[in-house]
């Protein structure tokens, strides 16, 4: 029998060619069987997926069958890789059943759910697309295209909204160094919540005020103080003769003519621009981005401006006809994330206390 | 062989001194007429290089070569040579050599040419990235450092200049730049006595607001300076009462509650008022003229107005805060 023959030597006698012929036959009804065995073992579940893996494999190896039948063999082994979790392996068996038969529906089918499991949203949507080429009426393939469509709208509102975030925060950084203020760690976060200064359409910046009444250390907000606001008008409106006094202002001596505001000088540390920009995202869509750009050449890091709280704090007093910008600007006005005043009536007995540097805010 | 004229114009460039002083200053009285000027003009290209040569020479023959220049940018065609050749860079260069004497001639050469855009170009110095704004900065400290207290107050039509180039968007980004502040220093000049002076002041604030779109923090956030150069000047001749000056800022109240001067310059008027028009028609800059009782002011001013064009400009200002009314007053939402 010439089974075995040297390289390079060619079957001549009919005797030869005859052993060949049946030598492919059998390898072709083994590569058969092996399929049928890899099919019953998926059949009989879990714990002989490997089994079929196993047989599925042989019958490639055979290498006799025609591209259609090797094209299932590989799309059945992409099926159980599937099954077994094996993405990766899974699609390479798919990729590599659809390079034989183009038309295998069922291996686009596989191929897309592979890479659905990878991540691969493009990859899921074309070969979804290429199956319904093939069989346009396919329900899991359009079940599955429009499922991606819907991820990858999500995707991407959520990709622009925090992409909106950023540079709004990024407008807001350069507006406030624009004016040159100073912006310092946020403080009474317990009252102030997540409020952050906007920027309105013509690039004017508006801020929430928080006011504290010193004496009784209770609070009020400004919720929309536009810079270019004095601080009267908005002293107008909230002591106004409608108004209701105070709860527990019990002698009335917080009236329009009788409150002062005061700004606490030269407290604290200066955000460096970073750290402003993170300050400015938390609670937004972006409050997680891991890196953001920031270009740190006039770096103002951790710059200390004299007096630090509990030291004696130095009170300014605001005149009431000056606008919010003005008094921002101020060079030893560092705002606590937003601004603060403090409000004290000259009439009560605390003036005295305060104005004599007795008091300090409580930590 | 060489017109009489044409050896004229040559001697200009004479190595003698007393030929060139004695050229110059025949040259000096062609430009004085019609028919000069046109004879000049034919040898621009000789004329205008020897002419700009003696403005770097002693008083004698520098003063009527700038006086000459002076006269002929007076033309186009001749200005846009001088523009060509550089005489920008020349006029300044020279301006600011201790002790040129001739100061006040080339400012107003300065005027003539940035009447042409590329004579504005040429002064705001575009095409330098280094040196971009550096004239406009001198000319600016120089016009706002002299007053028109000294005899002659050379820098006095720096006025005419900033209202020329401010036609030009990049002049006005220039002016409005907050980090160089020269718009600050401009408006300060509002209270100078020289009529000149106020002039450019107004026509300057009024051209810079057309950049009120897209700058209008870099306006209204110098308001203490802005609001008193635009509404005094429309505020009419009343005394104002408390309860109206109350709900105005300092620098304003105070002025209005006080007798003062009447103010006689239309052309001023309606500049501001523009001015005034161009900012109310920004959200924002409504707010803000209303946050200074910005309508009051135009309201008592109005009352004694008499010059139609003046009652023109105070009207379309009214009827754009009219038509906008009711969201302007300021929002205080109280929360505990």
């Amino acid at each position: 029998m010439a089974l075995w023959m040297e390289t390079g030597s060619e079957p001549t006698t009919q005797s030869e060619k005859d052993d060949l012929e049946a030598i492919e036959a059998l390898k072709h009804s083994t590569a058969l069987e092996l399929k049928e065995n890899g099919n019953q073992y998926v059949k009989m579940g879990k714990k002989h997926y490997s089994d079929a893996i196993d047989c599925y494999t042989r019958a490639i190896n055979q290498k006799v069958l025609s591209d259609s039948e090797q094209s299932i063999l590989f799309s059945n082994r992409a099926h159980v890789n599937l099954l077994l979790g094996n993405y990766r392996r899974a699609l390479m068996d798919a990729e590599e059943a659809i390079k034989l038969c183009p038309t295998n529906v069922k291996a686009l089918y596989r191929a897309a759910k592979a890479s659905l499991s990878l991540n691969l949203l493009v990859e899921v949507k074309s070969f979804c697309e290429k199956g319904l080429e093939h069989d346009p009426n396919n329900k899991e393939l359009k079940k599955l295209a429009e499922e991606i469509d819907l991820r990858r709208l999500e995707h991407e509102q959520r990709e622009a909204q925090v992409s909106r975030a950023v540079a709004g925060a990024k407008d807001l950084v350069s507006a406030i160094e624009d004016r040159g203020l100073k912006i310092g760690k946020a403080m009474f976060q317990e009252l102030t919540g997540l409020r952050k200064p906007t920027l309105d359409n013509n690039n004017i910046l508006h801020w929430p005020v928080l006011l504290l009444y010193a004496e009784v250390m209770s609070s009020d907000f400004i919720e929309d103080f536009c810079e270019t606001d004095m601080f009267s008008a908005h002293l107008d409106m909230m002591f106004s003769d409608t108004c209701p006094p105070l709860p527990w202002d019990k002698e009335n001596n917080y009236t329009r003519e009788s409150i002062e505001l005061y700004y606490e000088a030269g407290s604290g540390v200066c955000l460096s621009k970073s750290k402003l920009l993170r300050y400015l995202l938390d609670g937004t869509a972006a409050s997680h981005v891991e890196s953001i750009d920031v270009d740190e050449k006039d770096a103002t890091e951790g710059l200390n401006y004299g007096i630090s709280a509990g030291e004696g704090s130095k009170w300014v007093k605001v005149g009431e006809k000056r606008t919010l910008h003005d008094v921002l600007k101020e060079p030893n006005f560092i705002i606590p994330g937003i601004p603060v005043f403090y409000v004290v009536s000259k009439r009560s007995s605390f003036y005295k206390e305060f104005k004599a540097g007795k008091w300090v805010p409580p930590p | 062989m060489a017109t009489e004229f044409e050896e004229l114009i040559g001697f200009l460039s004479s190595p003698s001194p007393q030929i060139t002083k004695a050229a110059v200053d025949i040259v000096r009285g062609l430009t004085g007429s019609e028919d000069g000027l046109k004879s000049l003009a034919h040898y621009a290209n000789v004329v205008l290089p020897s002419l700009s040569r003696l403005l770097a020479g002693p008083k004698e023959v520098s003063e009527p070569a700038a006086e000459a220049l002076v006269n002929l940018s007076q033309d186009t065609d001749l200005a846009r040579k001088m523009v060509e050749m550089g005489m920008v860079k020349i006029a300044m260069e020279i301006l600011y050599k201790p002790e040129s004497g001739i100061s006040k001639l080339l400012v107003m050469l300065l005027v003539n040419l940035t009447q042409l855009d590329a004579g504005i170009a040429s002064l705001l110095q575009t095409e330098d990235e280094k040196m971009n704004g550096l004239y406009v900065m001198k000319l600016v400290r120089s016009f706002c450092r002299s007053s028109s207290e000294t005899s002659d107050d050379p820098f006095e039509h720096v006025a005419s200049i900033l209202v020329n180039i401010s036609k030009q968007e990049a002049a006005r980004k220039l002016l409005l730049d907050p980090k160089r502040g020269l718009l600050k220093q401009i408006i300060r000049q509002f209270d100078s006595s020289s009529p000149l002076r106020k002039k450019g002041v107004s026509g300057t604030i009024r051209n810079c607001c057309f950049e009120a779109e897209s700058q209008l923090p870099n306006l209204l956030l110098i308001s203490e300076f802005l609001w008193p150069a635009l509404l005094l000047p429309v505020a009419g001749n009343k005394i104002y009462n408390e309860k109206d000056t109350s709900k105005m800022p300092l620098e304003v109240g105070s002025a209005l509650s006080i007798e003062r001067e009447p103010v006689t310059d239309p052309e001023i008027q309606v500049q501001v008022l523009e001015a005034i028009y161009l900012i109310t028609l920004q959200d924002a800059g409504r707010r803000a003229f209303w946050s200074v009782n910005g309508p009051r002011i135009l309201q008592v001013g109005y009352e004694d107005e008499q010059d139609p064009k003046v009652m023109e400009a105070y009207e379309r200002v009214g009827s754009l805060l009219v038509d906008n009314s009711g969201t302007e007053e300021p929002s205080t939402e109280k929360s505990n």
